[in-house]
C-alpha cells in the first residue's frame, strides 16, 4: 500500500491540519472557568473557599507535620505548638492488641491473616467448589480464632479476656458477629417470606425488635439483662455475651438486605428449580443463595461497615477496644498534657480508611454488578 | 386455610402418587407446615419458659423486687439537665418524665440541624461549582465513615473541653458567652402582659396557613405569585412585635452574668447539649445529604431541561422542578434516617447528658437494680417514638408521592 502510494503522493488528498479549539473552550483554562468562574456568584463563592483554605490549610500542616514531634520516650519531647506523635507511638501496641499478653502477640496477627485468607479465598478460588468450602470455612473461623486467642485448647499460654482489646478486637469482634449472623438472618429472612404463619410472624417480630431498639440498649440488655436468663451458676464470659448481643442485632438488619435479595433474584430461578424436582432446601441452598449473596454483596458490605463502627459501642459497657483504649491514654498519668485531639484524629484516620476502603469496595461491586446485567 | 396454593403444594397435588392414592402423610406440605410450626412454638415456649424461670429464680437470689412499684419512690439523686423542675426527692416517675423529655429535645435538635445540613450538602452536590462539589462529596465521606459515638467524643472531649474557663470566655456582644461549660444566651422573661404577644403569636402561626392557601389559590386562579416566605416570616415576626410595642414591651431581657466563678441567669446550653446535638446533626446530615443526592438523581434529566427551555432560572429549577420530584425518593430515606437519628441518641450516657437512656437505664436501674422493668420502659419509648416518626413521614409521603392518575 505504501510503495504503490508513494508515486501518487503528490495528488493524494491531504486535510488540512485540524485548526486549534477555539480559545477558552479546552484545557486548564476552560475546566477552571467552567468550573470555576462560570458566573460572577460562582467566582465570588470560588474565592471565598480558596481564602478560607489558604487561611486554614498552613495552620494545619504545619501542626500535623512540620512542628510535629515524631520521635521521643515521653510527653516532655512534645510542644504545645505541633502534634505530638509520640504519644500515638508510645501507645501504639495498646491501641491494636489491647493488653494481650507481650510475647503472644503473633497469635492475634495469625487471627488476622486466617481472617484476610479466607476473604480473600472466597474471591479466588474456583467456582466450581468456591461456595462448598468457603461458607465452612468462614463458619469455623470465629471458633478456631477464639481457640487462638484463648489459648487453652491448644496447650498454649492461657490470656484471659480481660486481655483482649485495641483495634485488633474492633475488627475480630465485627467478623465474628457478621459471620454468625448469616445463618440466623438467612433463616429469618426465609421465614418472613414463607407461607406458613405463625414461622412469619415470628421472624417479622425478630426483625422489626432487633431493628427497632437502640444498639446500645441491647448491649446494656446484654450486660445485665442476659446473665439472669441463664440457669444460676453459669458465668458466661462478657465478651461472648457482647458477641451474642452484636449477631442478634446484625441478623436483624441483615435479614433485612438477604429479603431484598431474595426478591431481587428472578422468579424464573425458583420456578426453574422447581420445575426440575429439587426438594425446598436443595433449591433454596443451591440454586437461590448463591444468587442472592451475589446480588446483595453491596448491600452486606455497606451493614458490615455500620457494624463495624458501632463496635465503639463496646466501650460503654467496658471493654478495652480502641476507643476505651485512648481514653485510658489520655488519662494516664504519665501523658496528662493533654493530647486529645492526636488520639482522636489518629483514632479517626484509622476508622475512616478502613470504612471509606470498604465502602469503595461495595459501589465497585455494585458497578460490576451493574454490568451484568445489561449483558 | 384460605391462603394460595405454593408451588409444593401443587406439585404435590399433581404428583402421579398423589392422585392414586394420598402418598405417604409425611409428604404433605400442609401436615408438613403444621409440624414445623408446632415444632417452632414449642421451642420457643421452652425457651421462654427456661428464662423466665431463670430469671425468677436469680431476682430471688439477688433480692430483687419485681413490678414497678419503684417509680413512686424517691429518686435521691440530682440530673444535670431538666426542662421541667426537679429535686432530688422526686419520684422515679419523674426521673423518667425528665429523661423523656430531654430526648425529645436533644433529637429534635438533631433532625433539625441535620436535615438542613443534608439538603445544603446534597443539593451543593449537584452545583456548577467544582470546590462546592468537592466539599459536598468530602463532607458525606468524611462524617459518614466516623462512627457517631467517637464523633461525639472528639466534639465533647478535643473541641468543647478545650473552650477557654469562664472568666476569658467568648463574648458575641457581650450578651451570648461561650466557654468550657457551656453556651450561655440571654432569656426573654414575660410579665403581666405578655399573654397577649403568646396570643398573638399564636394568630400569627394560624395567619401562616391561612396565607399559604389564599396564595395558592390565587397562583392558580391568576398565576400571579405571593412572596410566601417573607410574607409568612413578617406575620410570625411582626404582630407580636406589634402587640408588645402597643402593651409596652411586657418582657425583660435576662442577660447570663459572670457570678464567681460561673454565668448566672439567662439560657444555659450544657457542653454534653452541644457536643451530642453536634455530632447527631453533622453524623446524620452526612447520611441526610447521601438521600438528598440520591434523590435529585432519580429525577429524570429531561425534568430539568424540560425547565431551563422554558425559561426558569437555576435555583427555580432546583426548588421547583427538581426537589419536588425528588422528594418521593428522599422521604422514605428520610423516615430511617430520622429514627436511626433517635435512636442514635442514646449516645448521651457516654458523655453523661441525661437521656431517657442515660438517667433510667443508666442511673435507675444501677440504684434500683430492677433492670428488666427499666430497658423495658426505655425500649417501648424508643419503639414508640419510632413508630410516631414512621407515621409522620408516611403521611407527608401521602402527600409528595406521585398520584396515580
Amino acid at each position: 500500500m505504501m510503495s504503490n502510494n508513494s508515486n501518487t503522493a503528490s495528488r493524494q488528498f491531504v486535510p488540512t491540519p485540524a485548526q486549534p479549539a477555539p480559545n477558552m473552550s479546552a484545557g486548564f483554562v476552560a475546566w477552571v472557568r467552567d468550573n470555576l468562574f462560570s458566573s460572577i456568584s460562582n467566582s465570588i463563592i470560588t474565592l471565598i473557599v480558596i481564602a478560607f483554605f489558604v487561611s486554614v490549610i498552613p495552620g494545619i500542616i504545619d501542626w500535623a507535620f512540620i512542628s510535629a514531634t515524631w520521635s521521643g520516650a515521653d510527653q516532655s519531647a512534645c510542644n504545645k505548638e505541633g502534634a505530638c506523635w509520640v504519644f500515638i507511638n508510645a501507645w501504639s501496641q495498646q491501641l491494636f492488641y489491647g493488653s494481650y499478653t507481650d510475647g503472644e502477640l503473633w497469635r492475634v496477627n495469625l487471627c488476622l491473616i486466617l481472617l484476610a485468607l479466607t476473604v480473600i479465598s472466597s474471591f479466588t478460588l474456583p467456582k466450581s467448589f468456591r461456595l462448598k468450602l468457603s461458607i465452612p470455612l468462614f463458619l469455623v473461623l470465629p471458633f478456631i480464632c477464639i481457640a487462638i486467642l484463648d489459648g487453652r485448647l491448644l496447650g498454649l499460654e492461657y490470656v484471659d479476656t480481660d486481655y483482649w482489646g485495641g483495634f485488633s478486637l474492633n475488627i475480630l469482634m465485627a467478623a465474628a458477629a457478621i459471620i454468625i449472623s448469616f445463618p440466623f438472618s438467612f433463616l429469618w429472612a426465609l421465614g418472613r417470606r414463607s407461607q406458613m404463619p405463625l414461622a412469619r410472624s415470628i421472624s417479622v417480630i425478630l426483625i422489626e425488635f432487633f431493628r427497632g431498639i437502640p444498639v446500645l440498649a441491647l448491649f446494656f440488655m446484654g450486660s445485665v439483662m442476659l446473665p439472669m436468663f441463664f440457669s444460676e451458676g453459669t458465668n458466661v464470659d462478657k465478651l461472648i455475651r457482647v458477641w451474642l448481643v452484636l449477631i442478634f442485632f446484625m441478623s436483624g438488619y441483615m435479614a433485612e438486605v438477604f429479603r431484598g435479595g431474595f426478591q431481587a433474584v428472578p422468579k424464573g430461578q425458583y420456578e426453574a428449580a422447581d420445575s426440575v424436582g429439587l426438594s425446598y432446601w436443595q433449591k433454596t441452598l443451591l440454586i437461590i443463595l448463591p444468587q442472592v449473596i451475589k446480588v446483595s454483596m453491596p448491600n452486606i458490605l455497606a451493614t458490615f461497615v455500620m457494624l463495624f463502627k458501632n463496635t465503639v459501642f463496646l466501650l460503654i459497657i467496658g471493654i478495652p477496644e480502641i476507643v476505651q483504649t485512648l481514653q485510658t491514654a489520655l488519662s494516664n498519668s504519665n501523658w496528662l498534657g493533654g493530647w486529645a485531639i492526636e488520639g482522636y484524629v489518629f483514632v479517626f484516620l484509622i476508622f475512616w480508611v478502613c470504612c471509606f476502603g470498604m465502602s469503595l469496595l461495595a459501589s465497585k461491586i455494585e458497578r460490576d454488578l451493574d454490568t451484568d446485567k445489561r449483558d | 386455610m384460605f391462603q394460595k396454593k405454593t408451588t409444593e403444594q401443587i406439585k404435590a397435588a399433581t404428583r402421579p402418587s398423589a392422585q392414586k392414592k394420598a402418598g405417604a402423610f409425611y409428604n404433605n406440605p400442609q401436615i408438613r407446615a403444621i409440624f414445623y410450626q408446632t415444632l417452632l412454638v414449642v421451642g420457643l415456649l421452652y425457651f421462654f419458659y427456661a428464662i423466665v424461670n431463670n430469671t425468677l429464680t436469680n431476682m430471688e437470689a439477688s433480692g430483687i423486687k419485681s413490678g414497678f412499684g419503684f417509680l413512686s419512690t424517691a429518686a435521691g439523686y440530682d440530673i444535670l439537665m431538666s426542662l421541667i423542675s426537679f429535686e432530688s426527692t422526686d419520684t422515679y416517675l419523674r426521673v423518667f418524665i425528665v429523661g423523656f423529655l430531654n430526648t425529645i429535645l436533644v433529637s429534635a435538635i438533631g433532625i433539625f440541624f441535620a436535615t438542613i445540613l443534608g439538603f445544603i450538602f446534597g443539593v451543593a452536590y449537584f452545583s456548577k461549582n467544582w470546590l462546592i462539589r468537592t466539599i459536598s462529596t468530602a463532607y458525606v465521606e468524611i462524617f459518614r465513615n466516623i462512627p457517631l459515638l467517637l464523633q461525639v467524643f472528639f466534639w465533647y472531649f478535643a473541641v468543647l473541653a478545650a473552650l477557654p474557663g469562664p472568666r476569658d470566655s467568648l463574648s458575641f456582644g457581650e450578651a451570648i458567652f461561650l466557654n468550657v461549660r457551656g453556651l450561655f444566651t440571654p432569656k426573654l422573661v414575660g410579665s403581666d402582659g405578655s399573654t397577649l404577644v403568646y396570643i398573638a403569636l399564636g394568630i400569627a402561626v394560624v395567619g401562616i396557613f391561612v396565607l399559604r392557601s389564599w396564595a395558592k389559590k390565587r397562583q392558580e386562579l391568576t398565576g400571579q405569585q405571593f412572596p410566601l416566605l417573607w410574607g409568612s416570616l413578617g406575620l410570625v415576626i411582626g404582630l407580636p412585635l406589634l402587640v408588645a410595642l402597643f402593651t409596652d414591651l411586657p418582657f425583660t431581657v435576662d442577660y447570663p452574668a459572670l457570678k464567681g466563678f460561673s454565668f448566672k441567669g439567662g439560657i444555659t446550653i450544657i457542653p454534653e447539649l452541644m457536643a451530642l446535638s453536634l455530632a447527631l446533626s453533622v453524623y446524620g446530615g452526612a447520611f441526610i445529604a447521601e438521600a438528598v443526592r440520591a434523590g435529585i438523581q432519580s429525577v429524570p434529566k429531561g425534568q430539568s431541561e424540560a425547565a431551563r427551555s422554558i425559561g426558569l432560572k437555576e435555583n427555580k429549577i432546583m426548588s421547583l422542578v427538581v426537589v419536588p420530584q425528588a422528594m418521593r425518593v428522599i422521604v422514605p430515606l428520610l423516615n430511617s434516617e430520622y429514627q436511626s437519628l433517635v435512636k442514635n441518641s442514646t449516645l448521651a450516657a457516654a458523655i453523661g447528658y441525661p437521656d431517657l437512656f442515660n438517667v433510667f437505664v443508666g442511673t435507675a436501674l444501677n440504684q434500683t437494680g430492677q433492670a428488666i422493668e427499666t430497658i423495658f420502659m426505655t425500649i417501648i419509648v424508643y419503639f414508640i417514638l419510632n413508630m410516631m416518626i414512621s407515621f409522620l413521614m408516611n403521611r407527608f409521603n401521602n402527600n409528595v408521592e406521585l398520584t396515580g392518575r
